[in-house]
């Protein structure tokens, strides 16, 4: 448990600080790589609590692909963060204050509502997981993913499908001038429609 | 049969809908065929009902059509719906028919107009709205009806737009009904608050049973609703626009004016006459302006000049004896002289129209003279129309109906004798004043061009309409005369019959007769002064009698009056008023408007990030709210 | 039953989110030719959704666990949202005519917008409505900035989404913590122990109810309305303005009368400020602006303050009110904006108000119309727009929030001034050139919304007796 304990606190205070970082540090680049410790770092709490599966899509999906994504977007483009970021101190005494006092509402809520949770809803919680002891994290999402929740899941298609229409009609445009490789006709090409045959009197060139 | 009721008002307001829907995009005939086509529809559909009601009557001796539940809110629930029995059926059929004679004679009356389909469109919406007024079951129906009709009036009168004066004409009529609509709805409101209910049938069961006759709320009820009725039938003190509504075309003047909405006021007294039996005061008081308002006006006709204001003054004064028949509590009576006034008094506004037509529209009397041979239509029926406003004896329907308003002013109990006499003196000068334009307008020297120039359109509702102002008064005869009872029979189910007060049918034959020799004395009278030119006549040209000429012309000075009394101090107040303390208050509020407004719109910078500020602001605003409220 | 009727309640959905995607794959194939096509096949897919929905028996059907509910409030609701869509889809012709934007995917998102709706409408659970929401909200971000050369029309789309995903966090962070005091996300469940859910639950109800705010534009989370109305397309603004209020409208309702029944009190409270808020902004802000889509923005606000009274009275007939309200209002707001969607001369969109100048007399039908549309908006007896004040004021009253209703009255007064301006521009003011003539798309809209308003208080009884049935089914 102590061990468990140890791992919590060190993973915990690594993810916080590094998320500081993140709004921080002045390179853009830097704030990206602090991200990503702040995943990693996530992804081990979730470990922790047992939660493997998640832990590993945090890895993969977020760190592996997500983050690498946003570090390429930030080189290539050269964005003046330090522009970016200009008003920032002006803005600081507003969203600390914003910040202080969203903070002392929630520890204000703990503290005032001592039980936190309804006398029902610890049992509501437990209601539809199997126990941990007998299936893996994986199969037990497996099992409910496409029955129990089949229609969040679809909406959520619905959703992502609705992302890639809107990127693609703000984005994609059609010029004019681009050559394009079209294999159905470079395969349909026969010899007739290819070369043509001249006949060409000798000593006078076409 | 009787469940086509709905299309009698539907038609009319179709044919509106097709003319304002194509605002004058129609050919003239097109125009003519929707504006007269819908209103005779609309006559046959009502022909068909009626004879359906009465060969077989429904149960109950009414019928009840519910178009839909109008709205529902608590105990508020209204419903669309008409009814029919013999009070509306006579008043549909009046409409319905005369209507439709009046259409098709301004369908010639009225062309080249550039209004043409304006013209038609209201007319046609008036029909619609006075059909709503008198089928309707509800008394906010009756309303809806009632404003729709004084909208059209407004409307027809300032048909002529371009000339100010007819759009101070139509001001002043839709203001000075106005004061009595205001009245009328203060009673709807205070009926509906203390009854619950403003279904006439309901209203009528339950008035008797919440209120003893002669108490405050039910003498309070019955005279709001008398302000609204004596705004629309122009009757004393609010019969001052009725002259000025003159200005309309013609045909309006005959159709509005004349035979149906200026009637509408009578046909609420008689519609929930039970009200007015609870407040005998009030009876007693429809029944004074009515005598009031009878010889007032007829006065005043005897001194007009201009052909169409004496036909006005003339209809207000016969109103005065519908009003005089009502207080009377000879509810059929009233409803019967209704019934032969449409009709000789159309044909009277027709006839006169025809004349001024064929005469480049003169309207003053005295450059007119001798056109009886020129013009032999329009003088036979406007004489026809003449004498049955006369009321000459047996062979004319206003002889009938006035007859039986007499006979029920003499036998009312209340003050009999005295409202008697009054009729009295105003049959008499009736018949002066009407043969005075016969006389002046068709005998005497030819002064003005005639050219007779009308069709077949025109020359039809004249003949009709001659028909029935003779012949239409043979449904009810007086004991004497073959004691004919059909009308009063039809009515019985609807208006409680007179208390008859014992009479021997001798009285009854001296009485008429004597109203007789009036309205004949009347004839004589004016066939001396206006044709002959006695000597005696000269006595109207001394200075006393030019001054009481002059009064009376002005309809006994009451424009005059108003203007000292009400509009100047009013308007003298407005000025002095201009910048009180409830300007102020207005002021402030839009000064106070403008500020906020450039405050607020300083909040809107268009920077994401203040917005965003916003929205979290805005939450802990609301859960600030939310925890410490 | 077998398992495919089994989902016969959430058919309008599955025509919608399947029809989308056939017209996806017959757009990607058929190219730019397909895009006119497209808009008629769309409006096809609306009618035939909305005819399913009206089959619809009114009983309570819950589908998927409770996360889909169909009942009566759900009816009338998904209907009104898609008239709103189809009137959107009508009027959006010219609009596409345009070879920049003649793009086939405008269809395609306002159906899958149209979706989302309904799955907002239908929502049980938390989760549910946040799906519902961000489908809907994505297609929304997307088409205001379709405009894509446009800078106003870029502008609004950035600025929509970025406030729009934090309203979002915002939901959630709500939603998370009802979830973490109650244990459930399922409505039945929350209302079961919302009682004691104690001051954490309230705070995420707040949360929760400020992401919704953010959507019907109530203050003070109204900020982005007036610039993205300004900024998008008129043919979108006009779909901002209809269906999505409607939608969010709804989900509103349903999850304070589902949800959150035990604390109502609370929730009163904040929909209370929130109201009177958004009225006195909707007055006050206006007054001075001069473009008319921003001017309409302020009205939305201003209404969506009108239509909150109705749940602020937290009764039976504030619902009824608030339902009669919507049907209303987006009858005014449809017929007002296939008006300025008209304010085209040579091809080329107007926005002042003062472009209106004298359109009396260079257009009188439409000038009749639209002081007609002007003056319901503005809430003037007889026309329709007064009955729908009428009935919230008249929920208001019964439950007492005396304070809240004369507020009511006195902010529709102010706002009476910005709509008269416009109606006095019209008739007064000299004219200005005449617009091009009105396609007959746009004239039926017009037509249809203006016949609406003048006579529905001939026959109010059908709109109103189904917005009590809508409204008995949450109870």
């Amino acid at each position: 448990m102590t061990v468990a304990a140890l791992f919590f606190y060190v993973f915990a205070s690594i993810c916080v600080a590094s998320a500081v970082m993140v709004i921080a540090s002045r390179n853009p680049v830097h704030s990206v790589l602090f991200l990503i410790l702040a995943f990693v770092n996530a992804a081990g709490l979730f470990v922790l609590m047992g939660a493997e599966f998640l832990a590993m899509i945090l890895v993969i999906v977020y760190v592996g692909a997500v983050a690498v994504l946003f570090l390429f977007v930030v080189m290539m483009l050269d964005v003046d963060f330090t522009a970016l970021r200009q008003g920032f101190l002006n803005y600081l005494p507003v969203g600390g204050l914003v910040g202080v006092v969203f903070f002392g509402e929630l520890v204000a809520m703990l503290m005032v509502g001592a039980g936190a949770l309804a006398p029902g809803a610890a049992k509501a919680i437990t209601d539809p997981i199997p126990p941990l002891a007998d299936v893996t994290n994986t199969e037990a999402l497996g099992l409910v993913l496409y029955t129990r929740y089949a229609y969040y899941f679809q909406a959520a298609g619905v959703v992502l499908l609705v992302a890639m229409i809107g990127a693609i009609v703000l984005t994609l445009r059609h010029k004019p001038h681009v050559k394009r490789q079209n294999i159905a006709d470079q395969v349909a090409r026969t010899k007739a429609t290819a070369i043509k045959i001249r006949r060409v009197k000798p000593g006078q060139g076409i | 049969m009787l469940a086509l009721l709905w299309l009698t008002p539907a038609l009319p307001l179709l044919g509106f809908v097709i003319l304002f829907a194509t605002a004058g995009r129609l050919p003239a005939s097109a125009v003519a065929a929707v504006g007269v086509g819908s209103v005779g529809l609309s006559a046959v559909i009502a022909l068909i009902i009626t004879a359906s009601f009465l060969t077989t009557p429904p149960e109950g001796d009414f019928y009840r059509q519910v178009l839909w539940r109008w709205i529902a809110i608590g105990s508020f629930n209204p419903e669309v719906a008409f009814r029919l029995d013999p009070l509306s059926l006579v008043m549909m059929l009046v409409i319905t028919f005369v209507g439709f004679l009046i259409h098709l004679y301004s369908s010639e009356f009225m062309a080249g107009d550039e209004g043409y389909s304006r013209f038609f469109a209201s007319m046609n919406l008036f029909v619609a709205a006075m059909l709503i007024l008198v089928l309707a079951d509800d008394l906010l129906l009756l309303y809806a009806g009632w404003e729709g009709v004084g909208l059209c009036s407004y409307l027809l009168i300032g048909f002529w737009y371009r000339d100010p004066a007819n759009g101070a004409a139509a001001r002043k009529a839709f203001i000075v009904t106005r004061i009595g609509d205001t009245a009328m709805v203060v009673g709807l409101i205070l009926l509906f608050t203390r009854l619950g209910t403003l279904a006439i049938p309901e209203l009528m069961e339950r008035a008797p049973q919440a209120w003893p006759a002669g108490s405050a709320t039910a003498t309070a009820a019955a005279a709001l609703l008398l302000g609204g009725a004596l705004g629309k039938s122009a009757q004393i003190p609010l019969q001052t626009w009725l002259p000025d509504a003159m200005a309309g075309p013609t045909p309006v003047s005959a159709l509005i004016h004349a035979a149906t909405m200026v009637t509408a006021g009578v046909y609420l007294i008689a519609r929930t006459h039970v009200l007015f039996e609870l407040a005998p005061a009030i009876q007693l008081a429809v029944a004074a302006i009515g005598a009031a308002t009878l010889l007032l006006a007829a006065f005043s006709a005897l001194n007009q000049h201009d052909f169409k204001r004496i036909l006005a003054y003339s209809t207000i004064s016969q109103i005065g004896y519908m009003f005089l028949a009502l207080g009377a509590g000879a509810w059929t009576a009233a409803i019967f002289h209704f019934m032969t006034h449409a009709f000789f008094k159309a044909l009277l506004f027709l006839a006169a129209g025809a004349v001024m037509m064929c005469i480049g529209d003169e309207h003053d009397i005295f450059r007119m003279g001798g056109l009886w041979r020129r013009l032999p239509l329009a003088f036979a029926s406007f004489l026809i129309g003449a004498a049955s406003l006369a009321a000459l004896p047996l062979v004319t329907a206003g002889f009938y109906s006035k007859d039986m308003i007499l006979w029920g002013a003499w036998t009312s109990g209340r003050g009999g004798p005295a409202l008697w006499a009054a009729g009295l003196i105003g049959a008499l000068v009736t018949a002066i004043y009407i043969f005075r334009a016969v006389f002046v307008v068709f005998f005497g020297e030819m002064q003005i061009a005639a050219r007779s120039r009308y069709g077949w359109r025109i020359a039809v509702p004249l003949g009709v309409l001659s028909v029935l102002a003779l012949g239409g008064g043979f449904v009810e005869t007086p004991a004497a005369l073959g004691h004919v009872e059909a009308f009063s029979r039809l009515l019985e189910a609807v208006l409680p019959t007179q208390r008859e007060v014992a009479a021997a049918p001798a009285t009854q034959a001296t009485v008429m007769a004597i109203a007789s020799f009036a309205a004949l004395a009347g004839v004589f009278i004016a066939y001396l002064v206006y044709l002959r030119r006695v000597r005696a006549a000269t006595i109207l040209d001394t200075s006393a009698v030019q001054r009481l000429h002059r009064f009376w012309l002005a309809g006994w000075g009451f424009d005059w009056l108003y203007d000292r009394v009400l509009v100047r101090p009013f308007l003298w107040f407005a000025q002095l008023n201009r910048d009180d303390a409830v300007d102020a208050v207005y002021d402030g509020v839009a000064f106070s408007s403008r500020v906020s407004h450039a405050y607020l719109s300083r909040t809107q910078t268009g920077r994401v990030r203040w917005y965003a500020g916003w929205l979290v602001a805005g939450s802990l605003a609301a859960i600030a709210i939310a925890v410490f409220a | 039953m077998n398992e495919a009727s089994a989902l016969y309640p959430a058919l309008p959905e599955l025509i919608l989110a399947g029809g989308a995607m056939v017209l996806l794959m017959i757009g990607a194939f058929g190219g730019e030719r397909a895009t006119s096509p497209m808009l008629s096949y769309a409006i096809a897919l609306l009618v035939v959704a909305g005819l399913a929905i009206a089959a619809m028996p009114d009983e309570r059907v819950a589908l998927f666990n409770g996360s889909f509910v169909v009942d009566g409030f759900a009816k009338f609701l998904k209907i009104l949202a898609v008239l709103g869509s189809i009137g959107t889809l009508w009027m959006s012709g010219d609009f596409l005519a345009d070879p920049d934007r003649r793009k086939f995917e405008y269809s395609v998102l306002i159906l899958l917008a149209t979706a989302g709706m309904f799955v907002l409408i239908s929502a049980g659970d938390l989760i549910a409505l946040y799906l519902g929401f961000e489908l809907m909200s994505l297609s929304l971000y997307v088409v205001a900035a379709f405009d894509r050369d446009n800078v106003q029309s870029t502008e609004a789309g950035l600025k929509y989404f970025v406030l729009g995903a934090l309203s979002s966090g915002m939901l959630l962070y709500g939603a998370s913590l009802i979830y973490g005091f109650t244990g459930t996300v399922k409505f039945a469940g929350i209302a079961q122990e919302a009682a004691n859910g104690g001051i954490g639950l309230i705070i995420g109800l707040v949360l929760l109810f400020a992401g919704l705010c953010f959507k019907v534009s109530a203050v003070p989370f109204h900020m982005w309305t007036p610039d993205v109305y300004q900024g998008a397309p008129t043919p979108i603004t006009a779909f901002f303005a209809s269906a999505p209020k409607v939608a969010a409208i709804a989900a509103f309702v349903r999850v304070s009368f589902s949800a959150f029944p035990a604390i109502a009190a609370q929730w009163q409270q904040i929909i209370i400020f929130v109201a009177i808020a958004s009225m006195a902004l909707g007055a006050f802000a206006a007054i001075g602006q001069r473009n008319i889509k921003r001017l309409m923005a302020y009205s939305s606000i201003g209404h969506m303050g009108y239509a909150l009274i109705g749940l602020a009275a937290a009764t039976g007939e504030g619902v009824q009110g608030v339902l009669v309200y919507m049907a209303i209002y987006v009858a005014m707001t449809l017929g007002t904006f296939a008006c300025i969607v008209s304010m085209r001369r040579n091809d080329k969109p107007f926005e002042e108000i003062t472009d209106l100048s004298g359109l009396a007399r260079t257009n009188p039908a439409q000038a009749f119309v639209l002081s007609m549309l002007l003056f319901s908006l503005a809430g003037i007896p007889p026309l329709a727009g007064f009955f729908a004040k009428f009935y919230v004021f008249l929920a208001a009253v019964k439950a007492g929030l005396f304070t809240l209703a004369v507020l009511g009255v006195l902010a529709s007064v102010v706002g009476a001034y910005y709509y008269l301006l416009i109606v006095k521009i019209m008739y007064f003011d000299e004219p200005a050139p005449a617009f091009d003539p009105m396609g007959n798309a746009l004239r039926s809209i017009v037509a249809v919304t203006g016949l609406f308003v003048i006579l529905f208080f001939a026959y109010p009884g059908p709109l109103v007796e189904a917005a009590a049935v809508a409204a008995k089914s949450l109870f």
